[in-house]
């Protein structure tokens, strides 16, 4: 399958360079001379390398069919997240630098969404948001009325994030995993 | 499509009104004649790289059609060859064909000043003092900060189109300036060249390899002096083979594009044909051309020079805003 480099959008996996990419980011430009384009970001589901590639807009690109399969995340070693298929027990690996920084918002048993292609894991969709315990954080100081005014938090899988200042030890917190940033309170 | 109330975006709202109040400032303190007019025109300067919005005025069983400019130069040139000087147009300007994005809008706001007499280099250094009244006003210094990254708008880094390929593509003069050996090199690069023009790997190569490494050391970067091809308006330099063209970019985003006004009306109506022709190839929208242009253009004009740029850029730059959308409180989203 093919598609006009114009129509790309984020999350699609794509062949460049005879290697498989998926799109970080793309953005249309039109530069007032020649072709329009369509600046990209990708990620190698390989390598997890990132780099910046612009194609004319009207170039054909080759796309990846890929399948989304929920699995239930098994755990985590120097390299891999493993991730098992709750239908066929199958269990696949996935490059912790091709998962990025949501693995550390990722408990064990969770469930979550893995592209296949082919019957190999090319990359994790995490979700928009992931609800976690707060293990570790100092209390409010009183008086530090600042509005907007943050500390940090240590959350039950070890990784630590920005909180409101109100936000107690104990307490559940949904937090974004791409960006790792504080959405709410439970 | 739908439209979306954004009142969140409030304070990033007043950042951009405060910087378009402070450009009206500037040009009104040096004595520019700011500009109303229309934003609809029974005729367009044929362009075969801009696509149009077209629309009707209707009453009864007449029928007229008109379109939405995508910048205003036709009706200022009219009025500079009837002998205003400096003046500048800051309001709407349309470029259909160009979904939304970071830095794109269909519908956008426009700055275009011209310096009559000049040539480019005039003005270069009008852009110089806007940064820093604009700069002056925000942030009552001489510098900002864009995404983490300090920039300083006492002084412009300069480089023209030929050193800029040297540097940053490792592509020569020689093979810059001829079409196929940029071709050849392109491939080599790993490009794909088959039913691309020289045109599109220009601007390929210029987008993927110098653009990331625009106004990024400091302070903006002024590239100057383009192809022949990229600036077929401009006055032409002596080596017959670059013209008097030069952008602006702050981290990698252009903000502005001035010509060093090409005043041959005949180089002009070949122009036209041309262009009006790659239209018709590329099944644009086909509208009426402005042959009166042309003769408006047969008068003895100064030497001018003028600019365009796009507001919203300019607000998300020195505002410190990712997406031009953010800086809207209604928008019209796909």
């Amino acid at each position: 399958m093919s598609t006009y480099a114009g129509n790309l959008k984020k999350g699609e996996f794509i062949i460049h360079q005879s290697e498989i990419w998926q799109i970080q980011k793309s953005e249309f430009y039109s530069p007032g001379k020649g072709s329009a384009l369509m600046r990209t970001k990708i990620k190698n589901v390989k390598s997890g390398k990132n780099i910046d590639y612009t194609y004319k807009s009207n170039e054909s690109v080759e796309t990846v069919d890929v399948n989304s399969i929920e699995m239930q995340y098994l755990y985590k070693d120097q390299e891999f997240a493993y991730f098992m298929d709750e239908q066929s027990y199958n269990q696949y690996q996935v490059p912790l630098s091709v998962v990025g920084r949501a693995i550390e918002f990722f408990k064990e048993g969770e469930k979550m969404f893995v592209y296949i292609h082919d019957d190999q894991p090319l990359s994790v969709r995490a979700p928009l948001s992931v609800t976690l315990k707060i293990v570790q954080t100092e209390d409010a100081v009183k008086g530090d009325t600042v509005s907007g005014a943050k500390k940090e938090a240590e959350l039950e899988t070890g990784v630590k994030v920005m909180v409101p200042l109100f936000i107690k030890v104990g307490e559940k917190i949904s937090v974004n995993p791409e960006t790792g940033q504080y959405t709410g309170r439970q | 499509m739908k439209v979306t109330t954004k009142i969140e975006n409030l304070k990033n709202y007043k950042k951009l009104l405060k910087l378009k109040n402070g450009i009206k400032s500037f040009f009104d303190a040096k004595g520019y004649l700011e500009l109303e007019l229309p934003v609809m025109s029974p005729v367009l300067i044929p362009e075969s790289y801009i696509e149009i919005f077209k629309t009707q005025f209707i009453y009864f069983d007449q029928k007229q059609d008109f379109y939405l400019t995508s910048s205003p130069e036709l009706f200022i040139k009219r009025l500079i060859a009837k002998g205003v000087k400096n003046c500048y147009y800051l309001g709407k300007a349309f470029r259909n064909s160009e979904p939304n994005s970071d830095r794109h809008s269909p519908e956008f706001m426009i700055l275009e000043f011209y310096n009559v007499p000049a040539d480019y280099r005039d003005v270069e250094s009008t852009m110089l003092e806007l940064f820093q009244h604009l700069s002056q006003i925000l942030y009552k210094s001489n510098g900002f900060s864009y995404h983490g990254k300090k920039i300083s708008v006492e002084k412009f880094e300069r480089l023209s189109v030929t050193e800029a390929f040297d540097k940053y593509a490792n592509i020569d003069e020689k093979t810059l300036l001829d079409e196929n050996l940029f071709v050849a090199a392109a491939k080599d690069k790993g490009y794909v060249i088959k039913n691309s023009t020289y045109e599109d790997l220009f601007s390929q190569i210029y987008t993927q390899e110098i653009e990331p490494n625009l106004g990024v050391n400091g302070f903006p970067t002024v590239i100057y002096d383009y192809p022949i091809a990229f600036a077929p308006l401009c006055k032409p330099n002596p080596d017959g083979k670059t013209a008097q063209r030069f952008e602006i970019y702050i981290s990698g985003v252009e903000l502005g594009n001035c010509y060093n006004e090409l005043t041959d009306w005949k180089i002009l109506q070949k122009r036209f044909k041309k262009e009006a022709q790659l239209r018709k190839d590329k099944n644009m929208i086909s509208h009426k051309i402005d042959y009166d242009f042309i003769e408006v253009m047969k008068k003895d004009l100064p030497p001018y020079s003028g600019i365009a740029v796009g507001v919203e850029r300019l607000a998300m730059v020195f505002g410190d805003v990712d997406a031009i959308e953010k800086l809207q409180l209604i928008t019209n989203s796909l």
